[in-house]
């Protein structure tokens, strides 16, 4: 900092000599001289006093600033050999060790969805994760929605200064997936795949209504697979996630990228449709949303829909999770809490 | 979208269209909306809340001996209530205070014991004979409020009905049984014509595989009679057909503008209208039965809009600068520049589509009217109800992209109900602004027709229907079919806007036939096997190893507020920031896992955990690192947060920098990847290389290495002071951040770690070396390892590893370091002799490079 006013010149470096000695560093903003400083304002004409005074406060200001930094390293911790396995003079049994195996845990949601990956496995299909921030292209053009289409409306998206998207959907990653298998798929291999991943919808939180919470995507497309396959196969998936015979419905449902599309129900696991907590006495469970993947998506995606055709669905894991265990806050998942996370050793 | 099953069953049968929708009671119609046209979001049972309400004849009306404001009446209940007082006439007293009341009127009653309608949601209030100021009133007349048809409470509700009295109120007005149906609108995004109880009556037909044949009117092609009076004049010019592709519009003069019959009163109401007056209550009711929405404007308000004119313009197009309007809500705005706004020569007097002006509203003196049925763009409709907070009934019909084809078909409707109910003349010709395709309006259906075959849409829903069952399908829904063998040739109706490909066609097909009947079958698939997901896979290693070591996983969100990255000194511009957050504490994408696993310590603590150790393996972003074109890098990481409570730490063991070291160790050992750890030494664009390194203490925190590798894994170390503080951690805090894909690489590339177990007996020996305390442990370690790796016997096994660490105090000059040793060999019994000669050339070298002393 350089002053105008020699005497404060003359003063500021006084002041920080003294300062590099100082025991008590903060004992420099009560020293004489900046004190002695102040009360020569009145003295001085008025044109003078407005620079003289701003002069004098710049200097405390720096010299507050070189006080709080000294602080800092007054209160700093000393450099460690980061080389070492342990610190100096630390005996054999203070050593660092781990927290007891009983005090670990898994994240349920982590957990459940290794589960269900690996029924997904066994049926034949491979996995990959859904994206966290994607492209209007991918979370709606290579979908079949149009630029302004009302459909979009049903996804409270979050969107980045630059317009980028937090996919409200798993649906994201289908024009990528459905790309990267093409050539399999006209080698006479179906493409396969679940997309398990994180998505957000700009909405308040509640004990039901998270933002953020976990998808799974599934897509099947191969030669003569018709919307009977769609449902055999997710209710096959439910009755070895369930480990039970179970009934299941659809309700004709409008998502511009499958047609047609449905909503997917299951009779409820927990009452065998005799009403409960769970399915809301009704004795079924909405679970996904599904349908015959658009011809213009796999248009899109460089698949000729005159010979192949496939089908979608998108479910949330949070849901199976909850209802699993009895898990009444949604908001427990992302809470972080010890209180929760141990539960799921 | 509600609709009314008793007004369905009205209207079919009024005109010759269908019989009863629902032949087999409520509940399976109820079902079979829910499995082929969509979710049924409530069950209203409309009819019951007028159980008890009876129609009633004044008999007589006198003034109240003891209030004003009341008249003590009698009223004819053809005398069919039971237990109640009657005069010698048969009448009974009803105290009323409404100021319409009079002798000879029709009335609603609600006699002792019935429930107030109005009630019956919430707190059900029953009436009962009581005193009114000192007259008994046997229950009460009703209000159209109190019987929910409407909000007027100014009086009591005049009923127009020619049912004796006595009758029950249901069946005077076509209520009993009624149910009402609440449809989500989700699912009519592409189906317009469902926002129409027509649209609605036809599909009830059509899942149940019975024909439906639309009203004469609507099918056939609108007519309208001529002009029937003095001409008033209309001019509509439409400067944005791209926007507007149709506005017909009509003037109607000498209309009597009063309440509306009390059965459209209660067909909008049920619905959830409220009813206003007759024209405007038409205009809602035809838009409630077609879809169609439509506007009626004041002619002579319209006309007065512009100085000295004599005849109405409109002219429709984008509002200019500085433009406002006030609208019939009593709002005004400043509309969007690209909105579509219907103005006079001079004046804005509505948003296209979406609500009319206040200028030239509807009232009581009304006596000329203009009607508008017009088409509007469905994305402009959308972006202007968005941007102004506006969301219509007009709107919801609009933004699903109504037919053009039905403009004038409804508007001939309404014009015919205005001249038949409501004594309007029809005073112009019909203007009909019609910028639609030729070969569209020639075919009359929006889409060209489209060909399909049986196959095409068997394969697609796993049926076996024959084209002929196809066909009969569809035409229950007045699709027009041609059937050539397998081949068909399907033309939509001109209300369907949704019917544009082969695929559209298989969805309708399958929804009217019943998707219940879908064939359950697996899809078939090779033998060959299926390799999971190696990030998954690695990502379920790493996750158990952790466990295993009794860290806890948590989650947490992508999101962080501003006030975190500044906290532990990342820079913000370097982060994506939402535009649309929900609060400032979800407002930055995180561009590392360990601020928000830091967030999670102190509350943690608080609640009463001593120590832990939190991991988290999820994805970060920043502006920094792209991949495939510009989108960001998907960085995964895995970060480690372990923290104890200064009342569970032991001074004694040292900085928290080595347990969460220790975690480390563990995890990578179990991978097979030996780490080097190496003090951090500023480099320009380190902080680029490695996204993490905010928030550690740079001088209590080492990079890490894979070893012989260059891979850099990330950071492991204690945090700031200030990030310790402002986060309130306690002063044992540490934990590491490392990429998720470099370690998995370092993985891969890891080889056997299985040493093969000799036969022969292991020596182990100790040795202390004494160093100056600038020597790093490592460099100790390393020439000390890589020397018994050089010197040790032929075959044989070796191992290092840290005994003791000892210094004095900071002070010292010197630390002494002790490692032992043990080697055992393949082939022979080592001798104690061969291990001290073994340890004297370690020795050695220990003291020509690093100056070491044995001791």
């Amino acid at each position: 900092m350089n002053y105008q006013n020699q005497k404060i010149a003359d003063v500021a470096s006084v002041l920080k000599e003294k300062l590099e000695i100082l025991e008590n560093k903060s004992d420099i903003l009560k020293s004489v001289e900046l004190r002695s400083l102040y009360a020569e304002i009145p003295q001085l004409p008025p044109e003078e006093r407005g620079v003289f005074g701003k002069e004098i406060n710049q200097l405390k200001a720096e010299l507050e600033d070189l006080v709080a930094d000294a602080a800092e390293v007054a209160s700093a911790l000393p450099p460690i050999d980061v080389t070492a396995p342990f610190d100096v003079n630390t005996p054999a049994n203070k050593r660092p060790k781990l927290l007891d195996t009983e005090a670990g845990s898994k994240h349920p949601l982590m957990a459940e969805l290794d589960h269900i990956l690996d029924i997904f496995y066994r049926m034949g299909f491979n996995a990959i994760e859904s994206r966290q921030i994607d492209d209007d292209y991918h979370m709606f053009g290579a979908l079949n929605f149009p630029e302004g289409h009302p459909a979009r409306d049903d996804y409270d998206t979050f969107m980045t200064t630059e317009g980028l998207i937090a996919p409200a959907h798993t649906s994201t990653m289908q024009n990528r997936v459905l790309k990267k298998y093409k050539e399999q798929l006209e080698q006479g291999d179906d493409i396969r795949v679940v997309i398990p991943g994180r998505v957000f919808r700009n909405e308040d939180l509640d004990a039901r209504h998270e933002h953020t919470f976990y998808q799974l995507e599934g897509v099947y497309v191969g030669k003569g697979i018709h919307a009977g396959n769609l449902i055999a196969t997710l209710k096959t998936f439910l009755q070895e996630y369930y480990q039970k015979e179970i009934e299941v419905k659809t309700q004709p449902f409008y998502f511009p990228f499958t047609e047609p599309s449905f909503e997917f129900a299951l009779s409820c696991p927990f009452c065998d449709k005799k009403g409960c907590n769970v399915c809301s006495q009704s004795g079924w469970i909405e679970l996904l949303g599904c349908g015959m993947i658009h011809p213009n998506v796999l248009k899109e995606a460089g698949i000729d829909p005159s010979e192949y055709t496939g089908f979608a669905w998108g479910g949330g894991i949070d849901r199976l999770v909850m209802m699993k265990h009895d898990i009444e806050d949604v908001r427990h998942f992302e809470s972080g809490k010890l209180e929760f996370l141990r539960q799921f050793s | 979208m509600k609709i009314s099953l008793n007004a369905i069953r009205f209207v079919n049968e009024h005109y010759g269209s269908a019989g009863n929708p629902a032949p087999e009671g409520v509940e399976t119609i109820v079902q079979k909306i829910g499995a082929q046209l969509g979710a049924v979001e409530e069950t209203i049972p409309y009819g019951e809340r007028f159980d008890g309400v009876v129609v009633v004849r004044v008999m007589s009306c006198a003034p109240h001996p003891n209030a004003d404001r009341l008249r003590v009446c009698t009223i004819d209940d053809g005398g069919i209530t039971p237990d109640v007082k009657r005069d010698e006439n048969g009448h009974v007293q009803v105290v009323c205070g409404a100021p319409n009341v009079r002798e000879g009127l029709m009335v609603a009653w609600l006699p002792p014991g019935s429930t107030v309608p109005s009630t019956r949601a919430a707190d059900p209030f029953v009436m009962e004979a009581r005193e009114l100021r000192g007259v008994v009133s046997n229950g009460m007349l009703a209000s159209p409020k109190e019987l929910t048809i409407g909000d007027s409470h100014d009086g009591i509700l005049e009923l127009d009905t020619d049912a004796a009295p006595g009758t029950p109120f249901t069946k005077a007005y076509n209520l009993e049984g009624d149910v009402v149906i609440d449809m989500e609108n989700k699912m009519f995004t592409h189906r317009p014509d469902c926002f129409g109880q027509l649209g609605i009556a036809r599909e009830l037909e059509g899942i149940q595989h019975r024909p439906y044949k639309s009203p004469e009117w609507y099918r056939s092609n609108p007519e309208f009679p001529g002009v029937e009076t003095d001409e008033l004049k209309l001019d509509v010019r439409n400067e944005i057909p791209g926007l507007v592709p149709r506005f017909t519009a009509i003037t109607m003069s000498g209309v009597a503008v009063k309440p509306s019959p009390v059965w459209l009163q209660i067909a909008l109401s049920r619905v959830g209208i409220r009813p206003t007056n007759n024209i405007v209550d038409y205009t809602n009711f035809f838009m409630l039965e077609t879809g169609q929405p439509l506007h009626a404007y004041d002619y002579d308000k319209v006309v007065a809009q512009d100085a000295g004119a004599t005849q109405a313009t409109i002219v429709v197009r984008h509002p200019r600068e500085g433009e406002k309007i006030t609208l019939l809500n009593g709002k005004e705005i400043k509309p969007r520049e690209q909105a579509i706004m219907i103005a006079t020569n001079d004046k804005l007097i509505g948003v296209g589509g979406v609500m009319g002006g206040g200028d030239t509203e509807i009232d009581a003196q009304t006596k000329n009217i203009i009607i508008e049925s017009a088409n509007f763009d469905m994305y402009s409709i959308r972006r202007t109800a968005m941007t102004h907070g506006l969301f219509t009934d007009a709107v919801t019909r609009f933004n699903k992209g109504q037919s053009p084809l039905q403009t004038a078909t409804v508007l001939a409707k309404i014009v015919d109900e205005i001249r038949t109910f409501a004594d309007g003349k029809v005073a112009s010709p019909v203007i009909d602004d019609n910028h639609l395709p030729e070969d569209m309006l020639e075919r009359n259906s929006v889409y060209p027709a489209v060909a399909v075959t049986r196959q095409f849409i068997n394969a697609r829903l796993g049926f076996d229907l024959s084209a002929d069952e196809m066909a009969q399908l569809l035409r229950n829904v007045e699709f027009e079919v041609n059937v050539d063998g397998d081949n068909l040739t399907v033309r939509a109706p001109f209300w369907r806007t949704d019917i544009a490909i082969a695929e559209d066609v298989v969805e309708e097909v399958g929804r009217l036939y019943g998707f219940d009947h879908l064939p359950l079958e697996l899809p078939h698939r090779s033998v060959s096997p299926v390799e999971p997901d190696k990030f998954f896979a690695f990502k379920s290693r790493i996750r158990d190893i952790l466990v295993r070591g009794g860290a806890n996983e948590l989650l947490t969100y992508n999101f962080v507020h501003g006030n975190l990255l500044d906290k532990v000194d990342q820079n913000k511009e370097k982060a994506y920031r939402l535009s649309n957050a929900l609060s400032p504490d979800l407002q930055y994408y995180r561009m590392s896992l360990t601020p928000s696993l830091l967030d999670k310590v102190h509350l943690n603590l608080k609640a009463g955990f001593d120590q832990f150790a939190l991991f988290e393996i999820n994805k970060a972003h920043n502006k920094i690192h792209t991949e495939d074109g510009n989108l960001p890098k998907e960085a995964n990481l895995i970060s480690l947060v372990y923290a104890a409570n200064d009342k569970v730490v032991d001074p004694a063991s040292g900085a928290a920098y080595y347990e969460a070291r220790k975690y480390l160790d563990y995890l990578t050992e179990r991978l097979g990847i030996s780490l080097v750890y190496t003090p951090f030494i500023q480099e320009d664009d380190l902080e680029e290389k490695c996204p993490v390194i905010q928030p550690f203490d740079l001088k209590r925190a080492a990079l890490i290495h894979v070893k012989d590798s260059n891979i850099l894994l990330g950071m492991v170390g204690e945090y700031k002071d200030t990030v310790k503080k402002s986060l309130k951690l306690p002063a044992h805090t540490a934990g590491f951040e490392i990429g998720f894909e470099e370690l998995l690489e370092a993985a891969e590339k890891a080889g056997k770690s299985y040493q093969t177990i000799p036969r022969f007996p292991r020596v182990t020996q100790d040795i202390s070396l004494r160093v100056p305390g600038t020597v790093a442990y490592q460099a100790l370690h390393d020439v000390v390892a890589t020397q018994l790796e050089t010197s040790k016997p032929r075959n044989t096994i070796a191992q290092v590893s840290p005994l003791d660490i000892y210094q004095k105090d900071a002070q010292e000059a010197y630390k002494q370091i002790a490692f032992r040793i043990s080697i055992a060999s393949y082939e022979r019994t080592l001798t104690d002799q061969e291990v001290n000669r073994l340890l004297d050339t370690i020795a050695i070298n220990a003291k020509a490079e690093l100056g070491a002393e044995r001791v």
